[in-house]
């Protein structure tokens, strides 16, 4: 192995992938926590509620999501100081605000097919409609959902990539990092460039990561369905 | 008799001793009427005890990753001296990696202190933020191949140049080089891509990173014309005189000890610091910004 | 700049560069969408059928194309494949990037539809005297692919989203073109504003418009 590849490696690794895969966890949790929460309410048959919601969703799932990332990070900066984050937390922010509009879409099926019975049992059992949801609808719903939650974390794993065009550090910025600095002639690097090696790694561990996960929600889909 | 002349010797001693003493706080009032007091530290900063700056993570040698995945660069370099002369410390500084959009709003939204980030003074920057005094001259040049009909600036009238998109050359060329096609991309990399493509006959940019590649390439070189001046600055919150006052007087320093050169000669390949050192400031060197806008003063 | 004061002479200013950016967004996703319905349905069909050598082919493209993010495939093909000798321009990397993950993602919907094809279709078309290929083209095909239409009505909608991300190779489509006047300009807040106006209105109509002819194509018993 040439003597470039070890501390490169490092770098990448340790600086890189746990920023993806900090980036990766919360956005997971946020996009969940949040679309769980608007996907059941948009079961309930109140206008003015399910418009609001049904809006939240179409604007998030039809903005690129780098074009959302961009107007946190640049925009909205430019309206009030206290809206500024640092790049990490703009792509977190813009990744849940996409991921929590797709889990609200998969909660509201998941919801709506649980049959009337189990409503009307839950209720005749006395609970009200939030404990109707949070201990007899949900969990069967939350079931159903597990195939297309799984897909939505590889989506969002291969998303935080995004997070590099505002250059936050990720795998693939640090990829992007070592390159610049190798291409630079010497002192600094080696006036080599390795653009090849270094992105093709990027891409290896993105599939080492991803391929699973893909293979687990299949057979979730199968086992469940 | 001995003890007499013991006796004068202590008081002859002690005499010279009030002398010197007398002379030496005689000098040192003197001394301290004509040297001023360096301005204070800003309080913002020195409350928190460390500096926040702004640098770039991808552009050697200024600012990029080392091979130890820490911060490195001639403008860190600098940063490291400021906290230095803030903390006796090299290393009280939190960096933030700012790409070249993300450089003015990391100001004035306050999440940084400084960019020290290849920041080039423009009369159109300096309304939102101010800038130090200059402390890199880079200049531009243009990079071509060895065989191009281009051997001169004029010769780009009518050709394909590539540049970065918004950059003092991209406005240049659009104001006085009407007939020319300019090809925009948003980093240094892509424009050098394109021009290695194919997409564009020459490449535009600042002398510093354009000599470092056709030192590297034999089949590229350097047109011989230098243009636009553009002097980097620290770019610093717009109204913030404390800071200003501070950094301008601690580049002055680092100036009159000619701390910039040990800091090129570090980043730069040793054949090429002959016609670096023109860029950097040496001591009792001025770099002036222009006044006017550049862009739009055609040769 | 306050939201309040929106200064409405930008769209006069930079309406023209907007406008060509996004006709450059159209028209590569215009490109990648076709080709990207030409690769699903041809290997979709040969993973369905499961035509020798050709489906192991598409099984590994599929895989390596799914489980890695588009934006460090667009990387490869410009940063990298250089490296190698092959130096591909912007406006080709941008057509092909997205034509090639479109591609590989409406493999499997074309996959899944055709083999959603009742067995009872085939049997039948087999008894009229269909050979394969005949049986493909008129039984499968037809409502195999009108299966898939939902799922690749969504890749085609994703095709055209992606093309964003060609701003890191600064290919002149929308994004890349919006990005630039903000730049030059620092007006933030109307930039970005028109960007996203004029994405959702593309997306959202875009997204319409394919409903309708959802509805005039849909199989008779789903009517």
């Amino acid at each position: 192995m040439p003597d470039w590849v070890d501390p490169v490696g490092h770098y990448m690794l340790e600086q890189g992938l746990r920023g993806t895969l900090e980036l990766a966890a919360i956005s997971l949790v946020g996009a969940l926590v949040i679309g769980v929460v608007l996907g059941t309410l948009l079961t309930i048959h109140f206008k003015p509620l399910t418009w609001t919601i049904r809006l939240y969703i179409e604007v998030w799932r039809g903005l690129p999501i780098l074009v959302t990332i961009f107007i946190i990070f640049f925009a909205l900066p430019a309206i009030s100081q206290e809206l500024e984050f640092s790049p990490l937390t703009a792509a977190g922010i813009g990744l849940i605000l996409w991921g929590s509009a797709q889990v609200a879409e998969a909660t509201r099926g998941a919801v709506g097919s649980i049959p009337r019975e189990q409503h009307e049992a839950a209720a005749a059992l006395g609970f009200g409609w939030v404990g109707r949801h949070v201990f007899v609808i949900l969990p069967q719903a939350l079931r159903r959902l597990l195939p297309p939650v799984v897909g939505l974390l590889v989506n969002i794993i291969q998303n935080t990539t995004i997070a590099q065009v505002i250059g936050a550090t990720e795998l693939l910025e640090s990829g992007e990092r070592s390159v610049e600095r190798l291409t630079a002639p010497p002192p600094i690097g080696l006036g080599e460039i390795h653009a090849f090696e270094i992105y093709g790694a990027v891409m290896v561990v993105f599939f080492v990561l991803s391929f699973p996960l893909t293979r687990l929600a299949a057979y979730l889909e199968r086992r469940l369905a | 008799m001995r003890r007499v002349i013991g006796f004068a010797l202590v008081i002859a001693c002690a005499a010279v001793a009030a002398a010197v003493a007398g002379a030496a706080q005689t000098d040192a009032a003197r001394t301290a009427k004509a040297k001023p007091k360096l301005p204070p530290l800003p309080a913002e900063v020195k409350e928190r005890g460390r500096w926040n700056i702004g640098i770039k993570c991808d552009s050697p040698p200024f600012g990029y990753i080392d091979v130890q995945g820490r911060n490195a660069g001639f403008d860190v370099e600098i940063a490291k001296w400021f906290s230095r002369f803030a903390f006796g410390r090299a290393n009280r500084v939190s960096y933030t990696c700012v790409t070249t959009p993300a450089r003015e709003p990391a100001l004035t939204t306050g999440r940084v202190d400084l960019v020290i980030a290849t920041f080039t003074y423009t009369p159109d920057r300096d309304t939102r933020i101010d800038f130090s005094r200059a402390y890199y001259k880079a200049t531009g040049r243009l990079l071509v191949r060895n065989n191009s009909p281009i051997t001169k600036l004029s010769d780009i009238a009518g050709r394909t140049i590539a540049t970065t998109s918004g950059s003092i050359y991209d406005r240049w060329m659009k104001n006085c080089f009407k007939d020319t096609k300019v090809v925009v991309t948003d980093s240094f990399t892509n424009a050098l891509l394109a021009f290695r493509d194919g997409r564009a006959d020459a490449l535009m940019w600042d002398d510093t990173v354009l000599l470092g590649i056709a030192v590297a390439d034999p089949n590229l070189k350097l047109t011989d014309d230098l243009f636009l001046p553009l002097p980097y600055g620290i770019g610093i919150k717009q109204g913030n005189d404390a800071m200003k006052r501070w950094v301008d007087s601690r580049l002055n320093l680092m100036s009159k000890r000619d701390a910039f050169m040990p800091l090129i000669k570090a980043s730069v390949p040793a054949k090429n610091l002959a016609a670096f050192s023109k860029n950097v400031l040496r001591p009792n060197q001025v770099f002036y910004y222009s006044k006017g806008d550049l862009t739009t003063q055609c040769q | 700049m306050s939201v309040v004061a929106f200064e409405w002479g930008y769209l006069a200013d930079y309406g023209g560069d907007l406008a060509a950016g996004l006709w450059r967004t159209i028209y590569v996703s215009a490109i990648a969408i076709a080709g990207a319905f030409v690769i699903g349905l041809v290997l979709g069909a040969a993973r369905a059928h499961r035509v020798p050598v050709v489906r192991q082919l598409a099984a590994v493209y599929v895989e390596v194309i799914r489980n890695t993010p588009i934006l460090v495939q667009i990387f490869m093909l410009y940063f990298a494949l250089p490296e190698i000798g092959i130096r591909l321009d912007a406006f080709t990397v941008a057509w092909l990037s997205v034509m090639v993950w479109g591609g590989a993602f409406n493999t499997e919907n074309f996959r899944a539809g055709f083999e959603a094809v009742p067995a009872r279709f085939h049997e039948a078309a087999l008894g009229l005297g269909f050979g394969r290929l005949g049986t493909f083209l008129n039984v499968t095909l037809p409502i195999g692919g009108r299966i898939a239409l939902p799922s690749s009505i969504n890749t085609y909608i994703s095709i055209l989203k992606n093309t964003s991300l060609l701003y890191v190779i600064s290919y002149p489509e929308l994004t890349t073109t919006a990005l630039q006047i903000n730049a030059l300009t620092l007006q933030t807040v109307e930039t970005f504003t028109v960007l996203a106006v004029t994405y959702l209105a593309l997306v959202w109509s875009m997204s319409a418009g394919i409903r309708l002819l959802e509805g005039h194509l849909a199989l008779p018993e789903t009517r």
